[in-house]
């Protein structure tokens, strides 16, 4: 019997071992096309992704193949074009130099479709902005950095010098603004506060064209806007950033991450000054305002295990307005979260659950008195819901809910007084990779707002199809916004002129968004053209009630835009670049209706950059211009009759800028811009000409302290 | 027997995370429904600080604040420095209100007239300064088309207007720009002289528009009445 136990011991010994001499150890080095390691990437086996390892701070890996496994490695890291490879038999070692994904197909975005997709293989047509993007731009509101990328989207100024979106033939409340996934209180003239999208720290922005109110409810009507926080996946980071430019314009910044066992952390912190313009010339304003903002955002993140981890993220955010000698205006948010992920069923399900408190106010500092009155609060806390499972190789079904408190005080209430609404959803998608070539997107989704008493149904419907160098892409998606408690419950005397009334009995806007997408791709050279055609039904306007003797709030007529796009860009490895967008935009609104449209029909972006990068040294330097067309609008005469119009010619205009960024050693990155080289100065500053008094110069530095001393 | 405990420290350790998250979104959800920081704005009282009216001074007589509501585009409100008191009236075909007896300047909005009196802008903008020589003084004249006493057909371009006399020196006191929508307001910080029909003078300064609220149309008027000596400096300077 011990005979036997001694073999049979034996035999498995023998096994063993054999099995533990079959395995492999490899190991290696990830760096990217000038050396630089790049750490954090990831390394996995081709054919079994779950069998893999990240890169340390030297780029380094290790990582122990099974025995009889294929050993054939698959390198990714964000921003590059993955690549394979087979370790040295001789050596079992493997390093790969990855090379940088020019045209951005790589990069992950996750607006479209509320999971993480390459944007290659995103069914829904996806813009991105990358974090290399937003510094080669040099700019510091999110209205500079999107007008500068994208055709067919123009920030200007409404009443009173707020800020107003146009972003083809949609305004600030039909295109939904996110960060990081999240809504953002509060509003002014129907568009939020712009200025609270700090470009520090920005990942990628992502931009979605068309109703997306399938994922996003409300608001989604003709896009979203998705700002991307970067993660902290180094031991440590500390940057510090100041730009001066014209008119005393003023930018500080700072921000400090680290990771730390199950701990990542984000800080940042931003101020900026500009004093008041006067614009020497007569216009629908001739000075604008001075401000200052301040902006302290923080993130920490608890991994608690492999699977599980736990965010939490807290803000706030000041701005004031020298809007006179007697009054200046006063901006504020305070907005925390936490949400917690959790993956299960070896990565192929995951839940997500987040709260979010999001608070906007606004109030006078009344200079004589030194008080400080609020008059609008805006306080959203919202739960949500998201499960997502992934079955088969790419299909990703995934379902959520959301519910929100909305609550706002407002000076366009009676007696400053406040009202509050209910929301809650479910949604629903599937993302299907039918085929290599083919791949499907559906989704459907219920909301309810309790004082619109709205009820709607949105739904989605996305196909890719792919041949060749070319793919396919066309889509149909609903588009919903229920009237706001502003819409609804305003009653507000506009300076004794005349009083603008809220309407309890508003229906919600719901919009038909169709699009067709062609994009081709060879080498480093990329086309993409794009069509669409929306109809929005009950769009909300304000419109003159004859029985009330003031302005309300009234569903108008079907609105109709369509229009098309074309993008074509191509980059070199010796360091050129170049890209240039057109995008028409027609915009059809019924005579007679309380809107007139005034959405300028052309508009282009053209950019020119040639790059170049050693170890110690690098610049980049761009030449990148904006054409916007004039518009011929028919403008009513009188507020209270749609009878008579007049014409109004807004004239079209170009600005032209010329950025060079340059890098010093590792860490030290100094940028000098000039903007408007043509020193354009509108002749009459109406409220949709540009603000500026013609060419201006700037100058930045951003030192990474990190970086020197690695 | 040591891994036990270990695992049972684990799963305690991480029940009480989730314990602290879950207290924490708890508190946070339920304190912050209609918002938080509530104590860092100020919340006046809606009228002017001591009510409307002559407010008391240490010299009773010579010089103080006069507030008054003027925020009706239907009303003047009369002020008479020498009894210390304010009269107001209703505008309008209908209304049957007179002036008081005894008046001296008279407000609507931030629009002016005088009791036959006469204005001068100075450079000052310090109360009881001596006149500066040269100084002209402007009376009162006739409109059809400053006193504005309904404004719901400006974007039409029909505002409707009372005839009155009108002093276009003091109502210089307050810069209404309405180019553009909302207005633009600028106090010109400046005193104005007033050379009563009686022979007395007036130094009359807008110090503010707006109530403790940020309320517009709610004036705060400092005025410094000069001592008969030094209005016969002001005199001989000016006859």
């Amino acid at each position: 019997m011990q005979t036997i136990l001694r073999k049979v011991f034996i035999a498995l010994l023998v096994m063993t071992a054999s099995a533990v001499s079959a395995q492999r150890t490899v190991n290696g080095t990830v760096t990217d096309g000038r050396g630089t390691p790049l750490i954090g990437a990831s390394v996995s086996l081709k054919h079994r992704p779950h069998t893999g390892t990240t890169t340390d701070t030297k780029g380094h890996y290790t990582l122990v193949i099974p025995a009889g496994e294929d050993p054939t490695l698959q390198v990714s890291y964000i921003g590059y074009i993955p690549r394979t490879g087979k370790p040295s038999i001789k050596t079992n070692r493997l390093d790969l130099a990855l090379n940088e994904d020019e045209t951005g197909l790589q990069t992950v975005v996750i607006t479209g479709t509320r999971t993480p997709k390459l944007l290659k293989d995103a069914p829904i047509v996806t813009k991105v902005i990358s974090a290399d993007r937003i510094k080669k731009t040099d700019a510091t509101h999110i209205g500079e950095l999107l007008q500068a990328e994208i055709p067919g989207i123009e920030f200007s100024y409404a009443m009173d010098q707020q800020v107003t979106l146009n972003m083809q033939g949609f305004g600030g409340n039909s295109v939904l603004f996110l960060q990081d996934g999240e809504r953002i209180a509060g509003e002014t003239l129907d568009n939020i506060d712009y200025n609270r999208l700090n470009m520090d720290n920005v990942e990628r922005i992502e931009i979605v064209k068309g109703a997306a109110s399938s994922l996003y409810g409300s608001n989604a009507v003709g896009g979203v806007v998705n700002v991307i926080t970067r993660d902290a996946t180094e031991p440590w980071t500390a940057n510090l950033n100041a730009r001066i430019g014209a008119h005393n314009n003023q930018r500080y910044g700072g921000s400090f991450s680290f990771k730390s066992g199950k701990f990542n952390s984000l800080t940042n912190i931003q101020h900026t000054h500009a004093d008041a313009i006067d614009l020497g010339r007569d216009g629908d304003y001739s000075t604008v305002f001075g401000s200052k903002t301040w902006n302290i955002k923080e993130r920490l993140t608890f991994n608690a295990t492999d699977r599980l981890n736990f965010t939490g993220r807290a803000g706030y955010y000041f701005r004031e307005r020298d809007k006179s000698a007697d009054t200046r205006n006063r901006y504020r948010s305070f907005s925390g979260g936490i949400k917690g992920r959790y993956s299960f069923a070896g990565g192929k399900d995951d839940i997500e659950v987040a709260y979010s408190f999001d608070q906007y106010d606004k109030s006078d500092l009344i200079t004589s008195s030194r008080n400080d009155i609020r008059d609008y609060s805006n306080v959203q806390n919202s739960l949500r819901a998201l499960y997502n499972h992934k079955t088969g190789r790419k299909n990703v079904l995934t379902v959520g809910g959301d519910y929100m408190r909305d609550y706002l005080m407002s000076y366009q209430f009676e007696n400053n007084g406040s009202k509050r609404q209910y929301t809650c959803d479910a949604f629903a998608q599937a993302d299907l990779h039918v085929t290599d070539k083919l791949s499907a997107i559906a989704g459907l989704r219920y909301d309810y707002y309790s004082e619109a008493r709205a009820n709607n149904l949105s739904s989605k419907l996305g196909m890719m199809y792919k041949v060749g160098n070319c793919s396919l892409r066309g889509s149909y998606s609903g588009g919903f916004r229920a009237p706001t408690l502003k819409e609804m419950y305003m009653s507000f005397d506009m300076a004794s002129i005349f009083m603008i009334y809220g309407n309890e009995n508003l229906k919600p806007e719901r919009s038909h968004n169709f699009s067709l997408l062609a994009e081709y791709i060879k080498g480093r050279c990329s086309v993409t053209v794009t069509g669409y055609y929306n109809k929005v039904d009950n769009r909300i306007t304000t419109a003159w009630n004859k029985a009330l003797n003031g302005m309300q709030y009234v569903n108008m007529a079907p609105l109709k835009i369509s229009g098309f796009d074309v993008n074509a860009q191509v980059k070199y490895p010796c360091g050129f670049g170049a890209s240039a967008s057109y995008a028409y935009t027609h915009e059809h609104i019924k005579a007679g209706e309380p809107l007139t449209s005034s959405t300028r029909p052309h508009t282009a972006t053209a950019r020119i950059e040639y790059d170049r990068q050693w170890k110690s040294y690098g610049f980049c330097i761009t030449l990148s211009g904006r054409f916007l067309s004039g518009v011929t609008t028919d403008e009513y005469t009188s507020v209270s009759s749609y009878e008579e119009t007049s014409r109004q010619r807004y004239p079209g205009y170009a600005m032209w800028k010329l950025s060079l960024a340059q890098r010093i050693a590792k860490g030290v990155n100094i940028t000098l811009a000039a903007d408007n080289l043509l020193n354009y100065r509108p002749s009459y500053y109406y409220n949709n000409s540009p603000s500026t008094t013609g060419t201006t110069l700037a100058a930045g530095i951003s030192v990474d302290i990190d970086k020197i001393f690695k | 027997m040591r891994r036990h405990p270990t695992k049972q420290g684990n799963g305690m350790k991480r029940k009480s995370i989730f314990t602290a998250l879950l207290t924490g979104v708890a508190l946070l959800s339920l304190s912050s429904c209609n918002g938080m920081l509530d104590d860092i704005y100020d919340i006046p009282q809606e009228s002017t600080p001591d009510g409307y009216g002559f407010l008391p001074s240490g010299d009773a007589t010579a010089s103080g604040k006069v507030c008054i509501d003027a925020t009706d585009y239907k009303k003047w409100t009369y002020i008479d420095f020498r009894n210390k008191v304010c009269h107001t009236t209703e505008i309008g075909e209908d209304s049957t209100d007179a002036a008081p007896a005894e008046w001296d300047i008279a407000v609507h909005r931030y629009d002016t007239k005088t009791n036959g009196a006469s204005v001068c802008e100075t450079d000052e903008n310090v109360l009881g300064k001596p006149l500066p020589a040269g100084a002209v003084f402007a009376e009162d004249v006739y409109t059809t088309d400053r006193i504005a006493t309904d404004m719901s057909g400006m974007m039409d371009g029909n505002i409707l207007y009372a005839s009155s006399y009108y002093n276009e020196v003091l109502s210089r006191w307050l810069d209404v720009d309405t180019s553009n929508m909302p207005p633009a307001y600028t106090l010109s910080g400046r005193v104005y002289i007033v050379k009563l029909k009686d022979g007395r003078h007036i130094g009359l300064k807008l110090s503010d528009f707006m109530n403790p609220a940020g309320i517009k149309g709610h004036m705060t008027i400092d005025y410094y009445i000069y001592p008969q000596a030094e209005q016969g400096i002001l005199i001989m300077n000016n006859p």
